[in-house]
């Protein structure tokens, strides 16, 4: 899922009254047609249960079990109660993970909407034909499939035959004659964070483009007659207009970014030195490289908690909000 | 006024040049000679243009078959997360239920699924329900991890089409279905298309399920096996990955450009407008 | 006949009154000789191979099927060619699984690790029948776990210095070094002007293995019943310490390893006097450059001294056979004839590799650079015998330790950091 992204997840809208259908408190009891909502959200709702809640219910069974690939290969897993939580959140490797990962995360997200933000107020100002051109590049990297993208920046940054190096090397810098980027945990860290700015940046930018463009030119104008500076307007009219559309986009970046696996697995394999380990990558070598399938879905579990932790603010609101309009 | 206008360009045309680079570089990394790759000081393009690399990614087993694999369970889930989805956020969109509220959290959380980590519990479920080597589970697997938020994304496409055109269909005497399908789904066709690159790029990218779901059958794999085949026991033919890469980018780039003519820059502002 | 047969079988499936599995006892005493096998115990036709992508050519595995198809016409060969992205985790569902692919290669190191997952076919009572006495160690050993007998020994390489004769001659060198401070020497000569003395990559933990080896150390050692890394002993050291030196007369990248970029792209063009390779890399230089033609020479990496060549990592595959196939009888005939003598003879010419048994290590002798690596294979060695060695290799812990040491961090510090966790990964248990 640390895949790709879409246009355009858009800004909450009050759903519409349609006369005649007047009194529609929730269980009204009118009949059949009550049954309605609950007959079209039936498939995605099926959907849901079976190919993901049942496989996550799997997933928390095994976290209880000693589950190895003598288990997977034979069967006959063993129950064993809390000892994988035990054993991992006693290593001290766990909570640096976490620490990590939310690092990871942090500077990340901070990059992306930082970035986003102006170059989606750089969109709104630029004439037609540069926009267009710009939008069309932000298309194409964002069109662009991880793993294609992910094997040209291994390339890129390659330290003998990279384009990095040699062009660092060229406008001289000369300490990056054959610099070893993937050898030393920040510049491993800093190459990673760069990728993923890189192939997140379109969608967040062209999603907060699109919600600029819906703020009418009047607000703005009144806005600079009262003699207010581009940041006062900034920070007085667009951002609290836009708040709902960047607090989603905000919301869906640190999932992403959060889960984000392939990249990191790809390019550093979490190294060097567990520099780029953040809680995916940690899980996935547990189960898959160590084939401790049991620990690596406690692994699991707990991120799928940390990370309702820190987003239950958001899904209180959303509930808040849901409810508030019915 | 000018010098800002300037500046404004200029900087547009750096953040340009950055962000379509490394595309561009596997452009012209996949027509470059291997010899030419391999050189100490790049050169920005091709010398000598070839299209070898294009021929040993073409000629590399079962690239048709995968291609066609690839395509047919991508489509396939997107249809049907399109069709799933679209129901639910009708749901979600225009009616009001009890119990509203906490589907559209959970569609949300759902989204924060751990899929690395349902490899294993998911091959389990495949092979005790004897459904290794089926393209059916991989379309399954697919179709759910592209729902949420194709969910997500519908509503919000559904909820920007205005009640009012759908209430005068209604009193026109069209059947509640047929004001959905004559008068909202044109409407939302732009919506529809743009969430279904969504799924799109998503199914056309996997690779770990695909691993360990598909085993003996090989003629059932998918066209990321196939980009991750240029790699031997003596190293990766960078060549021959960066022309894979590039073919592999190629019909999501088209799809895109298709949607972008077809639906221009109001495909993504149409969907905020609220 | 074969209409024959298959009506045959299906009478004593029904017979049977039951899924006609497992009568391997029938098999042995057909009447037909062992090519009738897989018929006669009602087995379907269809037989799945894994075979890694590299180790053989499409001409000589299309060769095999033939052949092997017209004379057993019950059976039909299906040869999957595998790519090696993700190869240990498709490897470890196919012994999962209930419908597994007959017979699969896997490296030598990795046969422990699947060994003891329970999912491998037990074959010690075949060895005798697969002449298993002529073996090379190098192979039989790793498929040998507590005495049983999981992987076959399939085809050996080891690697061997791969020189350019042209650099070689321009810097006045007329012959091989014989010991690793000749070397040293006569690489420092080479790596003059724009050539390189040798293109080393930071992480080739194959050639580590062989200089620690030499230094009388190792990566781990048993003590007792557990598994303790052995990188921070003096003797490790010192072979790394030597990578070092040899891998600073040259401009190999500290953070990669052989495979990206492919060092024989790198050779090919003309300006890397040495590489470590198997003599099978030389056939890939001459695809990116036919003009090395001829060019193109070999010899033992050297040792300590000039009576004994250098110790070398004796890299392969075995072959096993998944619990989870269901024509064991059948996959050991296609087994047999992989690891047989004439399928033996072809590989090794085919693809420059050692035959799995030192009866055939004759036909190596026609070729300059598989001469060179039977010098080499003298002293060839495996990694440690534990199931839990695969995860060492995949953590990737040797190569980040290398890679730390040769940008400069503390080698002492570094080797304790990296013994830890190759203890604590080797003795998890599995």
């Amino acid at each position: 899922m640390a895949v790709a992204q879409t246009p355009a997840p858009p800004r909450e809208r009050r759903a519409p009254r349609l006369p005649g259908r007047a009194p529609r408190r929730p269980g009204d009891p009118r009949g059949p047609r009550r049954l309605w909502p609950y007959l079209l959200i039936a498939p995605a709702v099926a959907g849901g249960v079976l190919l993901l809640l049942y496989p996550m219910l799997r997933a928390a069974v095994i976290s209880f079990q000693r589950f190895r690939m003598g288990e997977l290969v034979r069967g006959g897993a063993a129950f064993i109660g809390l000892d994988n939580y035990r054993e991992l959140l006693a290593a001290e490797e766990f909570w640096a993970v976490v620490a990590r990962t939310f690092a990871w995360t942090g500077i990340n997200v901070v990059l992306i909407m930082g970035i986003s933000t102006a170059v989606a107020l750089m969109l709104l100002r630029l004439g037609r034909r540069m926009r267009v051109a710009l939008m069309s590049v932000l298309a194409l990297v964002w069109a662009t499939p991880v793993i294609a993208a992910t094997t040209i920046f291994q390339w890129l940054f390659q330290s003998e035959l990279g384009v990095v190096n040699w062009a660092l090397t060229s406008l001289g810098f000369d300490s990056f004659r054959g610099y070893s980027w993937f050898a030393d945990g920040t510049a491993m860290f800093g190459v990673l964070v760069v990728l993923v700015v890189w192939q997140s940046v379109p969608f967040a930018a062209l999603t907060l483009y699109a919600g600029l463009t819906t703020i009418p030119a009047e607000l703005y104008e009144s806005a600079r007659i009262d003699g207010g500076t581009g940041r006062q307007v900034f920070t007085k009219v667009t951002f609290p207009i836009l708040r709902p559309l960047f607090a989603l986009v905000t919301s869906l970046e640190i999932i992403w970014v959060f889960k984000c696996f392939p990249q990191i697995w790809v390019l550093s394999q979490g190294g060097p030195d567990d520099a780029t380990t953040t809680l995916p990558v940690y899980a996935f070598k547990i189960a898959r490289v160590l084939h401790r399938y049991d620990l690596g879905s406690a692994v699991a579990m707990l991120t799928v908690v940390i990370l309702a932790v820190a987003l239950v603010g958001n899904l209180r609101r959303m509930l808040r909000q849901e409810g508030a309009e019915s | 006024m000018r010098p800002r206008r300037v500046v404004l360009n200029v900087a547009a045309a750096a953040v340009l040049a950055v962000m379509i680079f490394p595309v561009y570089w596997m452009f012209a990394t996949a027509f470059k000679p291997t010899a030419e790759i391999q050189s100490e000081t790049p050169g920005l393009w091709p010398a000598h243009p070839t299209l070898e690399h294009f021929a040993t990614a073409v000629g590399a087993d079962g690239f048709w078959t995968f291609w066609r694999n690839s395509l047919a369970v991508t489509g396939a889930a997107v249809l049907l997360a399109l069709v799933v989805a679209l129901l639910s956020a009708f749901a979600v969109a225009r009616m009001r239920w009890r119990g509203r509220g906490p589907f559209i959290v959970m569609v949300f959380a759902a989204q924060m699924a751990p899929w690395e980590a349902l490899l294993v519990p998911m091959f389990v479920i495949a092979r005790d329900a004897e459904l290794l080597d089926s393209l059916a589970m991989l379309t399954g697997v697919y179709f759910m991890v592209t729902l949420p938020f194709t969910i997500v994304t519908l509503r919000g496409f559904l909820a920007a089409v205005p009640a009012e055109v759908e209430e005068a269909a209604l009193v026109d005497g069209c059947t509640r279905f047929a004001a959905f399908r004559r008068v909202i789904f044109p409407l939302l066709a732009p919506g529809l298309m743009a969430t279904s690159l969504f799924g799109f790029i998503t199914a056309w990218n996997e690779f770990a399920f695909v691993n360990v779901l598909i085993i003996k059958d090989q003629d059932k794999r998918t066209l990321p096996v196939w980009l991750s085949s240029f790699r031997d026991v003596f190293g990766t033919d960078w060549g021959a990955t960066m022309a894979a890469a590039t073919l592999f980018a190629l019909p999501v780039l088209v799809l895109f450009l298709f949607l972008q003519r077809r639906v221009g820059a109001g495909m993504i502002s149409g969907a905020v407008k609220g | 006949m074969r209409n024959r047969l298959l009506a045959a079988s299906a009478v004593l499936a029904l017979a049977a009154g039951a899924g006609a599995c497992g009568s391997g006892a029938d098999s042995g005493s057909g009447s037909g000789g062992a090519p009738a096998t897989g018929a006669a115990s009602g087995a379907p036709a269809k037989l799945t191979v894994w075979i890694m992508d590299g180790s053989v050519t499409d001409e000589l595995i299309k060769q095999f099927e033939t052949d092997y198809e017209a004379a057993r016409p019950n059976v039909d060969l299906d040869i999957q060619i595998q790519a090696w992205d993700g190869i240990g985790e498709r490897v470890t569902a196919a012994l999962a699984s209930t419908d597994a692919p007959d017979v699969i290669e896997v490296g030598n190191t990795q046969v422990a690790q699947y060994a003891a997952s329970g999912g491998v076919r037990d074959l010690t009572d075949k060895v005798a029948d697969l002449g298993g006495a002529d073996w090379i160690p190098g192979l039989a050993q790793p498929g040998n776990i507590d005495g049983r007998q999981y992987g076959i020994p399939w085809y050996a390489a080891n690697r061997v210095v791969v020189y350019n004769k042209d650099l070689f001659a321009e810097a006045g060198i007329t012959a091989p070094p014989t010991t690793r401070d000749e070397w040293l020497e006569i690489t420092a000569r080479l790596n003059k002007g724009g050539n390189q003395g040798i293109y080393l990559t930071g992480q080739t933990w194959y050639a580590l293995a062989g200089f620690i080896w030499d230094e009388g150390g190792d990566f781990a050692v048993k003590e007792g019943d557990r598994w303790k890394g052995a990188l921070d002993t003096p003797q490790a050291m010192a072979g790394m310490d030597f990578y070092k030196r040899l891998q600073a007369l040259g401009k190999g990248p500290k953070d990669a390893d052989e495979a990206n970029p492919p060092q024989h792209e790198v050779f090919a063009q003309g300006k890397v006097a040495q590489m470590i390779n198997v003599p099978g890399g030389a056939a890939r230089v001459l695809e990116v450059e036919p003009d090395m033609k001829g060019k193109i020479g070999f010899f033992p990496i050297p040792g300590k001294t000039a009576d004994k060549p250098g110790a070398v990592f004796t890299g392969g595959s075995d072959l096993i056979i998944p619990e989870a196939s269901k024509n064991h009888d059948a996959a050991y005939e296609v087994v047999k004839a992989l690891a047989g003598e004439k399928f033996q003879t072809d590989l090794a010419k085919a693809m420059n590799f050692v035959p799995n048994r030192t009866s055939l290590a004759h036909v190596l002798d026609a070729d300059e650079g598989t001469a060179a690596m039977a010098k080499g294979a003298s002293n060839g060695r495996a990694t440690p015998n534990t199931p839990n060695w695969a995860a060492v290799e995949a953590t990737t812990v040797i190569k980040q330790y290398m890679t730390a040491v040769l940008t400069g961090k503390d080698p002492a510090a570094e080797a304790r950091k990296a013994s830890e966790i190759i203890t604590e990964t080797l003795n998890s248990g599995s």
